[in-house]
């Protein structure tokens, strides 16, 4: 089961390359099927995941070039299982927003069924040279959708993404590739150098040498201050459900892939630029919430604010210690369902309006009640309000952080209050206030097939927000395990 | 003698033979037949070749040998015509009169290059390198009403000749040192004298005959101007069999001649693949011309391929074929498209494929997925060609030469998206169809397969290269 989720998109994208131009109805028939029987597969491996046992579950391993010791490896553990469910989520939901697309509709969905499939294909796979291609596999679908279909300074957006993600991922591909010499071992098998690992560690010099590799090629995704730049322009111009997949899951898979290979096998790599990364991490907390507060435009702002909110993932990372990681992985989930949502708002108005700056809305809640209480609760979500699982996974990094870095968490408290700031300023502008004359004939959420992505999206939120063990019980023996 | 072995040779003179007197005799004798009586006769030999796969040995004296290393390039070099023939049939009929004697020559180069892959002698060796470089000087020259063209032949004439005088001068001066030409000879005669200074001068001429042939720094000028002139067809033959010749002749020079000079092989391949790499990558950027940009990116992956070679060893070696492999796939899907728009436009600017995603959705998406091949990007072939070659140079001890092939795939991918954007992002001026005959949707469609096939399971093409990467040892 677990293998057919990154070939069932795939497989069903070639399929619609044979689909007639017209038949608009059976595309999105075989989009909505592919992405919905992943999500459900992914629904019946979560129920079928037992917390209590170590390792991986779900394991199947095929040799898949001997001589270089290359396998084809899957099985999940808590922290890909996790991301999975993120991705069910999001790509489900992103599926319904992509029909809105009207133009070279077969084209659209063709990419975005590749991209989906990729990224289950990161998130399973365990061998490191599976996981870079499925890595970097994503980022082929992004020029062209970012570059077609999107908005604004698309063409400079969907250049300046593509450009710095390949430029970190390159940067990562040498790390590993000086990693897998080092080694020895002749494998990219996961759970053999793992094994291998835990007996006879990398020296320091070399784990200190190659964790920069590592933390900024794969830093560049998760937008690490000062490499950030190209996410707000990026998210802006792109169409919603890439901005959904981007924001959501894309970005996660540079903390993803950190804590898969960097934190177990580079543990005093990791330790030596620790403080560094801290200090990055806090300064893109800060920083971007500032440039949010400063943003006309409701992308920008999103934008930036996913920037922030990285940073606190990054910082939980940095101070390795079973609180922090786990409030890290809990966060991945949350901000990625969050970012998601609010995308996928602002893209269901921005279609209609052709607007997005924040001046050009108000007494959006009198307009279109539903859309509205969606949005506020998205904004809440973002701003840490307890009942969603944003506050439960920021409160663990803060605590879990708290002991390294004291200064730092500080500081990045103070940028919940600038995240506060933003939002709240936000949503005043657009849901209330004097209503905009500009839209009278503004379309709320109607239908259910309409209601249904952002139902989804937020019914997961408040789920793991008030039952965070949910989720919690499954991460904290993966990342006990990544620290071992 | 086993006159068996030169099979493969026999039946493409033979081919040669039959084109040319139908030429000569018959009057009806068109440019269309001499393509299909070729692309029947690349069959033919490709099948001699695979169903001789397994004889070994050597004749003529042991100049002339079959190792799985030369049936690995005969292999590539009639597979890469097969395309180039039914270009040149698209092509050339409307530009010149005599379409049909371009096969001949075609034939010739085959020829020449299968001796090269055999030679067990210096002087074979170089007589068959010649034999292609010339056919080509003619190719690069054919369409003789085109000044462009023949200012692009002259020029590869000029500067071919120097890197041939280079080439014949350390191959002379190597018989001076060891009184033979056999490959065989003059390596144990190497080997016997370390820290001679004569073989090291040896060595430096060798890499300029080389240097030429492949386009490295620094004799690649000639690159971005004959890539423009001639005519496209050609330079999709130029660009893959032509510098895979040039691979041949620097896998048998570096590895069976001068083996015993490996740290000064390492030290100035590595070198120059940096600076071939660095070059090729940074000219492409600023380029208005789709033949001079792909000039330009085939010297970058020149650079890549003398990674492989800095590396040595049957892991460097296995990853130049594997990368010669990948890369001459996706060229020829390249130039196959690169020759039907100039057909249809008259123009090889890259200002003309704007919105060629309109005009020919099928010919965008092929560019589109060699673009991507081209530059690295999974699950296409190119991307594990990539990482073989920087993995055998980590393996190496040649990390900074891996760094520096990593960061420039980020550089290449900028010049190649902008192709991409032209092709789908803006908008053409016309919109008048571009028509895509049968044949060539076939062959673009085998290619395109082959380049996912190959980058997604790329296990039978690693054992093919891993197997002649091997004899080379």
């Amino acid at each position: 089961m677990i293998l057919a989720l990154p070939w069932i998109s795939m497989l069903t994208a070639f399929a619609l390359l044979f689909v007639p131009k017209e038949n608009i109805r059976l595309m999105k028939q075989l989009v909505l099927g592919s992405c919905g029987i992943s999500s459900a597969i992914v629904l019946v491996l979560f129920l079928k995941f037992d917390p209590s046992k170590a390792g991986y579950q779900f394991l199947h391993r095929w040799e898949w070039i001997p001589s270089m010791g290359i396998t084809y490896q899957v099985g999940l553990d808590g922290l890909n299982l996790t991301l999975c469910v993120l991705h069910a989520l999001v790509s489900l939901a992103g599926a319904f927003m992509s029909f809105g697309e009207k133009e070279r509709m077969k084209d659209y969905l063709f990419f975005y069924l590749i991209l989906t499939g990729a990224i289950y294909g990161v998130f399973t796979a365990l061998d490191i040279f599976f996981l870079y291609l499925f890595y970097e596999t994503t980022l082929i679908p992004l020029y062209p959708m970012i570059g077609i279909w999107g908005s604004k300074n698309k063409e400079y957006g969907a250049m300046k993404l593509t450009i710095f993600i390949t430029t970190g991922a390159v940067l990562a591909l040498f790390g590993l590739l000086a990693f897998y010499h080092q080694t020895g071992l002749h494998t990219f098998d996961l759970i053999q150098i793992q094994q291998q690992l835990a007996m006879h560690p990398l020296s320091r010099g070399f784990q200190e040498w190659l964790a920069p590799f590592l933390l900024i090629g794969f830093g560049v995704i998760a937008s690490l201050w000062p490499l950030h730049s190209w996410s707000p322009i990026g998210y802006a111009a792109a169409p919603t459900s890439v901005s959904m997949l981007h924001a959501g899951v894309l970005k996660k898979m540079g903390p993803y892939l950190i804590l898969r290979l960097a934190v177990p096998f580079l543990p005093l790599g990791i330790q030596r630029w620790a403080a560094a990364l801290s200090v990055l991490s806090c300064i893109g907390i800060v920083y971007a919430g500032y440039a949010a507060i400063r943003q006309k435009d409701l992308k920008f702002i999103i934008g930036f604010s996913s920037v922030s909110h990285m940073g606190y993932i990054l910082l939980g990372i940095a101070a390795m210690n079973p609180a922090a990681l786990s409030g890290a992985v809990l966060l991945m989930f949350s901000h990625g369902v969050m970012a998601a949502c609010t995308f996928a708002l602002i893209g269901y108005v921005y279609e209609q309006t052709h607007a997005r700056e924040v001046s050009d809305y108000g007494g959006m809640a009198k307009l279109v009640p539903f859309w509205s209480v969606c949005f506020v609760m998205a904004s809440m979500a973002s701003l840490g309000l307890p009942g969603f699982s944003n506050f439960a996974s920021e409160l663990l990094v803060f605590i879990g952080s708290w002991q390294h870095f004291p200064v730092v968490v500080g500081l990045a408290v103070f940028g919940v209050l600038v995240t506060a700031i933003y939002l709240l300023r936000m949503v005043q502008h657009v849901c209330y206030g004097p209503v905009s004359e500009r839209w009278p004939k503004l379309r709320d959420v109607k239908t259910l097939s309409e209601k249904l992505p952002f139902l989804l999206l937020l019914g997961g939120l408040l789920l793991f927000g008030f039952w965070p063990n949910g989720l919690l019980r499954v991460i904290e023996p993966a990342v006990g395990a990544l620290l071992k | 003698m086993n006159l068996s072995l030169l099979m493969p040779e026999f039946t493409a003179l033979g081919v040669l033979l039959a084109l040319l007197v139908g030429e000569m005799f018959c009057k009806d004798f068109s440019s269309r037949l001499s393509a299909k009586v070729s692309l029947a006769g690349c069959f033919l030999v490709l099948a001699v070749i695979i169903l001789n796969a397994k004889a070994r040995g050597t004749a003529f004296d042991g100049v002339f040998t079959v190792t799985p290393l030369a049936i690995f390039f005969k292999v590539f070099f009639v597979t890469a015509l097969m395309p180039v023939i039914l270009m040149a049939q698209e092509f050339f009929p409307a530009k010149v009169k005599h379409p049909g004697e371009l096969f001949l020559i075609l034939w010739c180069t085959l020829i020449g290059s299968f001796f090269l892959s055999s030679a067990n002698d210096l002087l074979v060796l170089f007589i068959a390198l010649e034999i292609v470089t010339l056919s080509f000087y003619i190719m690069a020259a054919y369409i003789r009403k085109e000044l462009i063209s023949i200012e692009s032949g002259l020029k590869y004439l000029i500067i071919g000749s120097l890197a041939s005088a280079f080439l014949i001068y350390g191959i002379s001066l190597l018989y001076v040192a060891t009184g033979t030409t056999s490959i065989d000879g003059v390596r144990l005669a190497v080997a016997a004298a370390p820290g001679s200074a004569l073989f090291k001068l040896c060595l430096v001429f060798v890499l300029a005959g080389i240097g030429f042939k492949v386009a490295s720094v620094p004799f690649q000028l000639w690159v971005p101007d004959v890539y423009e002139g001639a005519p496209s067809p050609v330079v999709a033959y130029l660009s893959t069999g032509s510098k895979a010749a040039g691979f041949v002749l620097a896998l048998r020079l570096l590895f069976s001649v001068f083996p015993s000079l490996e740290h000064e092989r390492t030290l100035l391949i590595s070198l120059l693949a940096a600076l071939t790499i660095l070059y090729g990558n940074l000219g492409a950027l600023m380029q208005g011309n789709i033949k001079r940009l792909f000039g330009y990116s085939s010297i970058g992956h020149a650079g890549y391929i003398l990674i492989g070679i800095a590396a040595g060893g049957v892991e460097g070696v296995r990853a130049v074929l594997f990368y010669i492999l990948a890369y001459g796939l996706t060229n020829l899907a390249a130039f196959y498209v690169i020759t039907l728009v100039g057909k249809t436009l008259k123009s090889d600017r890259i200002e003309s494929y704007r919105g060629l995603s309109h005009r020919s959705p099928f010919l965008a998406a092929i560019m589109f997925l060699a673009l991507l091949s081209l530059a690295g990007v999974p699950p296409l072939a190119g991307f594990f060609g990539k990482f073989l070659v920087l993995l055998a140079a980590v393996n190496h001890d040649l990390k900074w030469l891996a760094l520096v092939g990593a960061l420039a795939v980020a550089i290449s991918l900028f010049y190649y998206l902008s192709l991409v954007r032209k092709m789908y992002l803006e908008e053409s001026v016309q919109t008048s169809p571009i028509l895509v005959p049968l044949p060539a949707r076939i062959t673009l469609g085998i290619l395109a397969a082959a380049i996912i096939l190959v980058g997604l399971f790329q296990g039978p093409a690693l054992s093919f290269a891993a197997w002649a990467a091997q004899s080379l040892f």
